[in-house]
């Protein structure tokens, strides 16, 4: 008898806890993930100009602020029937890119690399990123350089690395200059070399941590991804479910969200848990993320990328059900996204200033999808004819991981309460 | 002697955190004298220990156990920060002012995804304060770093101060002094907004008609927005001549007449970071 209740979580952005209540022998009965925290941004963005909105929106996280800036202006684009020029695509593109390298070098080397490189075991007062800069301080250059490298990007083509301004409807406020643009190149090369070490590193940490990759967070779940062409997108296009065997792959675009996704209010959690309508709740809930687009799509984008997701699949199996595997599917894409950077940084279109087009607001309902560096990111509004928001609703990355978080902890403490 | 160090994240979004880490490799500088005590986004420790010597708090008061926290944390911290705009004048959470706790409950479960509508969570977790507050509301605040977020340099520049016994010193100037734009001293006769045509880029974009609030609002950005070619919406919060950042705006913005009251949704456009700390700092029935 007896209850457990962990909290703070830690290493992670936001305010969450776990409660495990045990029965008479001591074994976790009832195991809940409790989000803490609400703010309520899709009540208070109705009655913002739809255009403001993107201002706003970035203040849901200080990680992927920048996913948030760029699903909210594809919402309003979308809601107002804007097509923006091709150029001011790919720098909306960069700026996501360069924040999926930001974000993913803080996820693995200053939140989750503690655990691997110091071990579950360590002192907690050296577990953290101050542990690891000691313990491993090359890696930990290789890592301040990666956030760096995509920060610069962020601030060049957003206006500011932290919460960027520049997306508005139509396109983009501010070109990339020649001279910006080859100040960032020059490092191009060099960030997929340390990405690569990022891979390699983790092989290494995985053949030490097999066992509890194996058995900890063990669970089978639908996965949602974004696909181009079949292939990993980070930036557009189409939505992806695989089923928990891998045999089946329903794809379907952002407008058509709320036919496929539902979310349930669950008494004990300020996040709904989201799922998969056309199977129902609760067996319908599924995750995001690395795992999960590596899973659904059929190949990454670029070649190095591809290269280790097949090597990934031969260690995990297809389709890869391990929590702790998501590393290392975040590894993979942090190569591919300096991959990506490189081959947009050399696309001549980059310099453009092509990058506005001219707009009228308009009553009008608009879905923005980006894949955010945790998940699939939905923003949809709907605007009156004053192009002033009247209706939003915002189903974030981490949203539609909160019920498959729960079950793997469920599934961790029953292994661990053994 | 390395100095205790906390930091929370309040009812922020965690930006002030990362604005710390952008320091990148001057990190690497600054970190050997501070002895981090309690930090949950980065570190483990789940109890705020005695005994600290300067807590940052980044992000207001939302709810009950934000607000138990920064009790707990006034009691145990010789310097309390208010860092950033979130806890220090209620930030972008602070448009949840805009509307009672219950239109916002009600609202974020009845949205059009939501398949058993109007069940509202309740159980083991911190019911909303009526509306958010600044820390400063709550306790008493030793110091304020402003911005959203406060850069890398603000932030650096206040702990290296604090480690040498010295108060932080903020920029008095406004955003217009350190914006390169080149002004004429005329008030616009119509106001545009951010989609409507293309600024010109070497122009005062207020004086082209983009209500930008750089002139009610504290330096130290740089003027990154304008820069950027997007107007100043004021994050950085008011100067300390300034009462209150939106009523100020509102008079230079009156200077243009009618012009001005066109402009649409002004309560969240002057108060967009710090309605919390307005004079009028909520929806009043």
């Amino acid at each position: 008898m007896g209850k457990i209740v962990i909290e703070p979580l830690s290493r992670l952005e936001g305010h969450g806890k776990v409660t495990i209540t045990l029965d008479e022998n001591g074994r976790p009965k009832d195991v809940k993930l409790h989000i803490t925290a609400l703010r309520g941004f899709e009540q208070f963005v109705v009655g913002r100009p739809a255009e403001e909105v993107p201002r706003i929106v970035p203040r849901i996280c200080g990680i992927c602020q920048t996913a948030h800036h760029l699903a909210s202006v594809k919402a309003v684009d979308a809601a107002w029937g804007v097509e923006i020029p091709e150029p001011a695509k790919k720098l909306r593109e960069l700026m996501h890119i360069g924040n999926m390298i930001h974000s993913h070098a803080l996820h693995f080397y200053f939140l989750a690399a503690p655990d691997f490189v110091l071990g579950p075991d360590a002192d907690p007062a050296i577990r953290n990123i101050v542990g690891v800069i000691d313990k491993a301080p090359e890696v930990a250059k290789q890592a301040i350089a990666l956030r760096k490298y995509g920060q610069k990007i962020v601030e060049a083509v957003g206006g500011k690395a932290i919460h960027p301004v520049t997306g508005i409807p139509g396109g983009q406020a501010k070109r990339l200059t020649e001279e910006e643009r080859d100040e960032i190149l020059k490092d191009a090369d060099q960030m997929i070399e340390y990405a690569k070490n990022g891979v390699e590193l983790i092989k290494q940490l995985n053949d030490q941590y097999m066992d509890k990759i194996k058995t900890l967070g063990v669970i089978d779940t639908y996965y949602l991804g974004l696909v181009k062409d079949g292939k990993h997108n980070f930036y557009d296009d189409t939505l992806r479910f695989l089923s928990p065997d891998g045999k089946e792959k329903v794809d379907f675009k952002p407008s058509e969200y709320l036919d496929y996704i539902g979310e349930h209010v669950v008494p004990y959690n300020y996040v709904k848990h989201p799922y998969y309508k056309k199977v129902g709740y609760p067996d319908g809930i599924y995750r995001v993320g690395p795992l999960a687009m590596l899973n659904v799509c059929d190949a990454m984008e670029t070649p190095l990328a591809e290269e280790y997701r097949k090597e990934f699949f031969d260690i995990f199996g297809f389709p890869a059900n391990q929590s702790l595997a998501y590393n290392h599917a975040r590894l993979i894409e942090l190569v591919a996204a300096c991959e990506k950077a490189k081959m947009l940084l050399e696309d001549n279109d980059i310099t453009s200033d092509d990058i506005k087009a001219d707009v009228e607001p308009k009553a009008g309902n608009g879905v923005g999808v980006v894949y955010a560096p945790r998940g699939v990111l939905i923003h949809n509004y709907e605007t009156d004819e004053n192009g002033i928001v009247v209706k939003a609703n915002m189903i974030v990355a981490t949203t539609h991981n909160v019920p498959t978080m729960e079950k793997a902890i469920q599934q961790a403490a029953q292994e661990i309460f053994k | 002697m390395a100095v205790k160090v906390g930091m929370i994240q309040l009812c922020g979004c965690s930006g002030c955190h990362i604005s710390l880490l952008d320091l990148h490799d001057k990190l690497l500088e600054v970190l050997p004298n501070l002895e981090i005590v309690y930090a949950p986004i980065i570190a483990d420790p789940k109890e705020i220990p005695e005994g600290i010597d300067v807590f940052l708090v980044e992000g207001g008061i939302r709810n009950e156990h934000d607000e138990h926290l920064i009790h707990e944390i006034r009691e145990k911290s010789k310097i309390v920060i208010a860092w950033g705009t979130c806890a220090a004048y209620g930030g972008i959470p602070g448009l949840g002012n805009l509307y009672t706790k219950e239109e916002l409950l009600n609202y974020v479960y009845s949205t059009d995804s939501t398949d058993n509508k109007g069940e509202i969570p309740s159980e083991e977790i911190p019911p909303l304060e009526e509306y958010v507050k600044p820390i400063s509301a709550v306790v008493k605040v030793d110091y304020v770093i402003p911005g959203c977020p406060p850069t890398p340099e603000m932030i650096a520049d206040a702990i290296v101060a604090l480690l040498n016994g010295e108060e932080p010193k903020l920029p008095t100037k406004i955003v217009c002094d350190e914006c390169p734009r080149k002004k004429e001293n005329v008030f616009p006769e119509k106001f545009k907004r951010t989609y409507e045509g293309r600024p010109d880029p070497e122009k005062c974009l207020f004086e082209q008609g983009y209500p930008c609030l750089g002139f009610a609002t504290r330096a130290g950005c740089g003027a990154r927005c304008p820069r950027a070619g997007v107007p100043c919406r004021g994050c950085f919060g008011k100067t300390d001549k300034s009462l209150d950042l939106g009523a100020n705006a509102a008079n230079v913005l009156a200077n243009s007449g009618e012009a001005a009251l066109e402009i649409p949704d002004k309560v969240a456009l002057l108060n967009r970071f710090t309605l919390p700390d307005a004079l009028i700092n909520r929806k009043v029935k």
